[in-house]
């Protein structure tokens, strides 16, 4: 089945709610998903990317706007006849049903004959490595185990979209990676058009092609994995993905070469494009702990002077909390060596190279 | 989500049709007949009025039936209450062999499962005029069973195990820590009982009393064989109203003084008993105890206080299987199956009908139970609640009440029922269904709505989503309603005496025509006939339940009440 998009257009989603009256879990969003592309929305809880997720299922119905799937149009399409698949948080399995007949469910409920049936279900399993496993409970697998049935059910109608919500959330952290690796690689080959709803950043980072961050029922920004981490839209994206140090700096002048800025004290040409700065705007810098550069004062002679509060090892990395002009920043030093450790109150200087710096027109 | 948002679908018009023929048909059963006695006590010619209101009270017989009631339910509430008590503390913190739990938990659900008059015929049997211990053992000559002690005596073992059933699990999650730091604190075992036990068992002990006072007040059953003259009590005065004086209007409003008391009992459990409800089942479970709440020697005496009530009730019950065996009890004790072969010929009507009625009734309520249980926990938005409250109806009210309405509403056309068999089912599904109501919306909590979604994705339309998940995940609380069901329609008789006709009779009532008649035998008879079939038919549930793929090897809840 050639993959196809899916298309949001304006939708909004409003609920009543007993105590705060009408609220807008999703408010007029708008957004294409590529064929066989994995689009990641992502976001605290409560930004509704669940709901956004549970619309293109056909679980909610939008109060605005409408949905295309391929080119038909499903606003209004019952979840049944929408051809998704959908992994549910808890997995969702029928707990009367054996493995094989939880995979089986869809099928039968499609009227296929016995023998397509039981070819089908026993070339998803080994797709999903649980072949013997038919005749077992879901109360008798593992979390992974069961999270791979839920999997295998869902995929084996052959869904023209596979939706996903926090499908890793009740896995151990190992497990987890392991998963989304599996997952990835799956979606990979059969080349579905997959929404993936998740809270957590590098689950997120790792597995999509694209990441829809999601705040207060909107779109924040959409983009890759590293647009995001390097150039994020807004403060609330700078934020939500990765740690981010938030500098007040103020533009001196836009020019060919680039964006000049004054940043606690110093001077910096930014080489990336950015439209709409005018000299002397008030404006936020953000920069990554790892761009900052850390040495001992004593030994260093360039960089911003400052001093180290407190310092946490952790094994591949170092994270310094120091106070560099009054503003209080986050450091991380890679592959920290017993000889270069910096204890709380060194005195210390730190460098901030251009290209490690993004600014935003928030002041 | 704190989200309440169900959009009615197209295709859920099945899910709409269902809930109209419910709500149809919760109006016909429940609230017409309602409405109908309210009119016929209340209504003269169009008008409100209070006058025969105030004409049955002027009566000094009715006056102290109320009063008696009032009086028995009280005495009921709290003997009952400390009985249960009494077997729940011992249970939850005599660390007895699981043996022995076993053979309690069989001697309390005996008087459950049975007719509600079984106690009072071995009461008869053992202490009447010529009674096992009255007669044979103690020699007394024509002594008078009947009257407010013995009525109280049987009504407190027939019910306590509403009481036991009610307080174990409160006793047993009052954690054994609370205790074990009391005593670290410096105090003694009884203070400890005294200022911490006790008084975080009181919402469970003030539930016990509640439910207790509730179904002694509307026990009929017991009343009527072993009050005698001497204790008018409501149901029974009008029972006496209506089938010996055909005075409809006056057994109406005898049994409307019976709601009074019974609501504020209900309102009383709802606000009070929920509102105080302390927490101490924390989800973590405590390491066991190390230290014991009671004495060897106090728990040697709880043991056996409790084994020798526990014996007395298998007495009386072996007594019941001995009467129904022997050629006449207390005078001629040669052994006979005479008594068998009376109600299996003459009797054969009785037991035929009451099988057909709890047969075509079992499946019904069955699927009344969880059809109602599905709608309120995942119907559409609107009037879930108010479908609770109106299917718990008939179940709460006493079943005097329920009976005399039916009398009423269905004598005459529009619907008149009155000799059919229908009328008779109708009560016990309408009245007994609650049990399944109750077990399925517990069970569909449990069940996570992402089941139904699942299937939805799939492609299951919400008809082949019901049939292929939620049916048979929602089994055991059909099952459930299933089994109670059959229980009450063997059993019963204080809503449906009202309502058998020469077509169609029930084994209960001829128990209760055996008793007036003094036919002893085949009374005995009938009710180990009843209790076998009982027992029978829950075993065979629970081997069932244990067969679903989802059996948690747990024994059903029998869903329990008055008769």
């Amino acid at each position: 089945m050639n993959p196809l998009a899916i298309r949001l257009d304006h939708v909004s989603a409003q609920f009543q709610h007993r105590l705060k009256g009408v609220i807008a879990a999703v408010h007029d969003v708008s957004m294409e998903v590529q064929p066989g592309e994995l689009l990641t929305l992502l976001g605290p809880s409560g930004c509704g990317k669940t709901t956004t997720l549970r619309m293109i299922a056909g679980f909610h119905e939008p109060t605005a706007g409408r949905i295309l799937i391929g080119d038909r149009d499903v606003t209004l399409v019952e979840a049944n006849d929408r051809g998704i698949g959908f992994v549910f948080q808890n997995y969702a399995l029928f707990p009367h049903l054996t493995v094989f007949e939880n995979v089986a469910y869809g099928l039968r409920v499609q009227r296929h004959d016995s023998s397509h049936i039981a070819s089908a279900v026993s070339e998803v399993l080994s797709l999903v490595g649980l072949v013997g496993y038919e005749p077992q409970m879901p109360h008798q697998l593992s979390g992974g185990e069961q999270q791979r049935v839920a999997l295998a059910r869902a995929i084996v109608i052959r869904p023209s979209v596979l939706l996903f919500d926090e499908p890793l959330s009740n896995l151990d952290a190992k497990l987890r990676v392991h998963m989304r690796g599996e997952i990835r690689s799956l979606q990979k080959k059969l080349g579905i058009t997959t929404v993936y709803v998740t809270h957590d950043q590098e689950e997120a980072m790792a597995i999509s092609d694209r990441i829809a961050v999601m705040n207060r029922g909107e779109i924040a920004q959409i983009g890759d994995a590293e647009q995001l981490y390097r150039r994020p839209a807004s403060v609330f994206v700078a934020r939500f993905i990765g740690h981010a140090n938030l500098l007040p700096a103020t533009v001196v002048s836009v020019g060919a070469a680039g964006v000049e800025i004054d940043i606690v004290g110093e001077r910096r040409v930014l080489g990336e494009p950015q439209s709409g700065l005018q000299p002397s705007q008030p404006v936020t810098a953000v920069i990554r702990p790892e761009a900052l550069v850390i040495s001992d004062a004593a030994k260093a002679k360039s960089g911003v002077p400052g001093h180290v509060k407190s310092c946490a090892y952790l094994g591949d990395k170092c994270e310094y909390d120091v106070e560099l002009a009054g503003i209080a920043v986050q450091v991380t030093k890679a592959n920290p060596m017993p000889s270069d450790r910096l204890a709380p109150a060194t005195a210390v200087r730190v460098q901030l190279p251009a290209d490690g710096i993004h600014v935003l027109p928030e002041a | 989500m704190a989200i309440s948002a169900q959009v009615l679908r197209p295709a859920d018009r099945a899910v709409g049709l269902t809930v109209v023929v419910l709500w149809l048909l919760l109006a016909l059963f429940v609230i017409y007949p309602l409405l109908m006695m309210l009119s016929v006590a209340f209504l003269d010619g169009g008008k409100p009025t209070i006058a025969p209101l105030i004409a049955v009270l002027a009566k000094p017989s009715h006056r102290a039936a109320l009063l008696n009631s009032l009086l028995l339910g009280g005495l009921v509430g709290l003997f009952g209450t400390a009985l249960g008590f009494l077997f729940a503390f011992t249970v939850a913190r005599g660390n007895l062999p699981p043996r022995w739990v076993r053979v309690i938990d069989a001697a309390t659900l005996l008087p459950l499962i049975s007719p509600p008059f079984t106690t009072s015929i071995s009461f008869i049997f053992s202490f009447g005029p010529r009674g096992l211990i009255t007669h044979d053992l103690l020699g007394f000559k024509g002594t008078n069973v009947y009257g407010l002690t013995s009525t109280l005596a049987a009504e407190v073992l027939t019910y306590f195990p509403i009481a036991y059933l009610t307080l174990r699990p409160v006793l047993s999650g009052i954690s054994g820590n609370l205790e074990e730091m009391a005593f670290s604190l410096g105090s003694r075992r009884l203070h400890v009982f005294r200022t911490v036990t006790l008084p975080l068992a009181i919402p469970g002990l003030a539930n016990a009393v509640l439910l207790l006072f509730a179904a002694s007040l509307a026990d009929f059953a017991t009343p009527l064989i072993l009050a005698g003259n001497v204790l008018p009590v409501l149901p029974t005065e009008a029972y006496l109203q209506i089938t010996g004086l055909f005075d409809l209007r006056g057994g109406a409003i005898l049994s409307v003084m019976l709601l009074v008391p019974a609501a504020i009992v209900y309102l009383l459990q709802r606000s009070w008993v929920a509102r105080g409800h302390f927490v101490t089942v924390t989800g973590k479970a405590g390491p066991q105890s190390s230290i014991r709440s009671v004495t060897p020697t106090a728990r040697l005496w709880l043991s056996l206080a409790c084994a020798a009530v526990a014996l007395f009730i298998l007495y009386l019950y072996s007594l019941l299987v001995f009467a129904s065996l022997v050629s006449a009890f207390g005078a001629d004790h040669t052994w006979t199956l005479r008594h068998y072969q009376v109600i299996f010929t003459e009797g054969r009507k009785a037991i035929v009908d009451t099988l057909i009625i709890a047969l075509i009734g079992m499946p019904l309520g069955g699927l009344y139970g969880v059809l109602v249980g599905y709608l309120i926990a995942r119907g559409p938005a609107g009037g879930r609640q108010a479908m609770e409250i109106v299917s718990m109806i008939n179940y709460a009210l006493p079943g005097t009440i329920v009976g005399i309405a039916y009398l009423i509403a269905f004598n005459d056309p529009p619907i008149a029922l009155t000799g059919t068999a229908l009328i008779i089912i109708a009560c016990y599904v309408f009245r007994y269904s609650p049990a399944g109501i109750r077990t399925t919306i517990a069970l569909m909590q449990q069940i996570d709505k992402s089941l139904e979604e699942a299937s939805r994705s799939l492609g299951a339309r919400s008809a082949a989503t019901f049939r292929r998940v939620t049916l048979p995940l929602v089994m055991p609380a059909f099952l459930a309603g299933v089994g109670v069901v059959f229980i009450r329609s063997m059993t019963a008789i204080s809503a449906t005496i009202f309502l058998v006709s020469i077509g169609w009779t029930l084994i209960t009532v001829r128990i209760l025509e055996n008793m007036t008649e003094l036919s002893l035998g085949p009374a005995a008879a009938f009710s180990v006939f009843v209790i076998a079939i009982v027992m029978a038919v829950m075993a065979l549930l629970n081997a069932l339940l244990r067969q679903l793929p989802t059996a948690t090897g747990e024994q059903m809840q029998w869903g329990l009440g008055g008769g």
